[in-house]
């Protein structure tokens, strides 16, 4: 159903895994794949992929290059260039996307609205120029 | 010329074959040295300072993982660490039980040790410290009640398990990957509900009023405490079934 450049198993290696039984309270913020099956609590960022497992609760805004939202998220969503959302997904916020899948059964309340093409490259740019500075 | 440290313990009658064992070993290969017994000084910092100064090319801990733990602790303390981070080795010959600080740099009994000084292969590693001891391997909390500070956030547990903070594992059998090379430390809680929550960080604080931090198997702090990692710190002899590349 998702695109086969972003699955479940290419997070097998993240460099962050929140478990189940573990909450997370702050600003989160990292450079690699984010694997969250917990709670977490103020605000989630990524420059790479984000997997929000079906058993955790989100009450922040999120930003990622890719992500699949299989859990419960109270707050806005951002992935700049892929999102998919699964049928186990409940998302209270507002949503912007490069790309987006939806599953049958997954709950939506609040805006959808597609990052426009412009704003995409202007914002790759920008990442890429960050990574030469680097 | 090498300096060799031996622990307390090992003055005990059932070590005393693998000591005259262990000699005659170094001496065949050409390893001798000054030995060092560690109940006969009462300053090991100014012990093992004095002996850099001398000239000394490589400490050697002759004991288990307390042993290499006191002696690091000195070493890095010393006022001549600087040189000794140039100039000089740190060795292990592991004896008895409880070595999984010689395990992890592939070194698994005495013998081998020997072998080991010989080829004198050195790592640079990391080292981490919490509060004012330092540890090799990891540092370990109890997870329920615990509290970690990472930079901008907080993550907390409720369940019964544990919390490693590792600078290099000790098991080949765990499936987590460590680098002693990376200046940075990683944190693992397994709890008893089996999952698993995994991140690598430079530096964290932590607090549990209720369970203390155990400090690489060997000391135990209570918290809290700050835990940091101090990059490329020691260079150390290392065998070639080291847990690490």
């Amino acid at each position: 159903m998702f695109s086969k450049d972003i699955k479940s198993e290419n997070f097998k290696d993240a460099e962050t895994i929140i478990g189940e039984s573990i909450k997370v309270k702050g600003n989160f913020q990292g450079q690699g794949n984010i694997v969250i099956e917990g709670f977490l609590e103020g605000s989630l960022k990524t420059e790479a992929n984000l997997l929000i497992g079906d058993q955790a609760k989100i009450v922040a805004n999120i930003e990622a290059k890719d992500a699949i939202v299989n859990g419960e998220v109270k707050g806005n969503i951002k992935a700049k260039s892929y999102l998919a959302i699964g049928k186990t997904a409940k998302i209270f916020g507002d949503i912007q996307y490069g790309e987006i899948s939806i599953e049958r059964g997954a709950i939506i309340n609040g805006q959808i609205l597609m990052i426009s093409e412009e704003h995409r490259r202007g914002e790759n740019k920008r990442q890429a120029e960050g990574e030469e500075e680097k | 010329m090498h300096v060799y440290i031996y622990d307390e313990y090992l003055n005990k009658n059932k070590y005393n074959r693998a000591i005259n064992r262990l000699e005659i070993r170094l001496t065949d290969l050409g390893l001798n040295g000054k030995i060092i017994r560690l109940e006969a000084i009462k300053n090991i910092k100014s012990a093992i300072a004095n002996e850099i100064k001398l000239g000394s090319k490589t400490i050697v801990a002759v004991g288990n993982n307390q042993t290499v733990n006191r002696i690091i602790g000195a070493i890095i303390e010393a006022d001549s660490y600087g040189d000794f981070q140039q100039k000089t080795l740190l060795g292990i010959i592991p004896i008895g039980d409880d070595n999984s600080i010689a395990d992890s740099f592939g070194i698994k009994n005495a013998d081998d040790a020997c072998n080991i000084l010989l080829a004198r292969r050195v790592e640079k590693i990391d080292i981490g410290s919490a509060g004012e001891n330092y540890f090799l391997n990891q540092s370990t909390i109890e997870s329920q009640g615990t509290v970690l500070e990472i930079n901008n956030y907080t993550i907390e547990s409720q369940e019964r398990g544990k919390i490693s903070i590792i600078n290099l594992l000790s098991d080949k059998k765990e499936t987590v990957k460590s680098n002693p090379h990376d200046g940075r430390l990683e944190v693992l809680i397994r709890t008893r509900k089996k999952d698993q929550t995994f991140l690598t960080t430079k530096t964290l604080k932590i607090h549990n009023p209720n369970y203390k931090l155990i400090v690489d198997d060997v000391v135990e702090i209570d918290t809290p405490v700050e835990i940091n990692i101090r990059s490329g710190k020691l260079n150390v002899i290392v065998g070639k079934d080291r847990l690490f590349d």
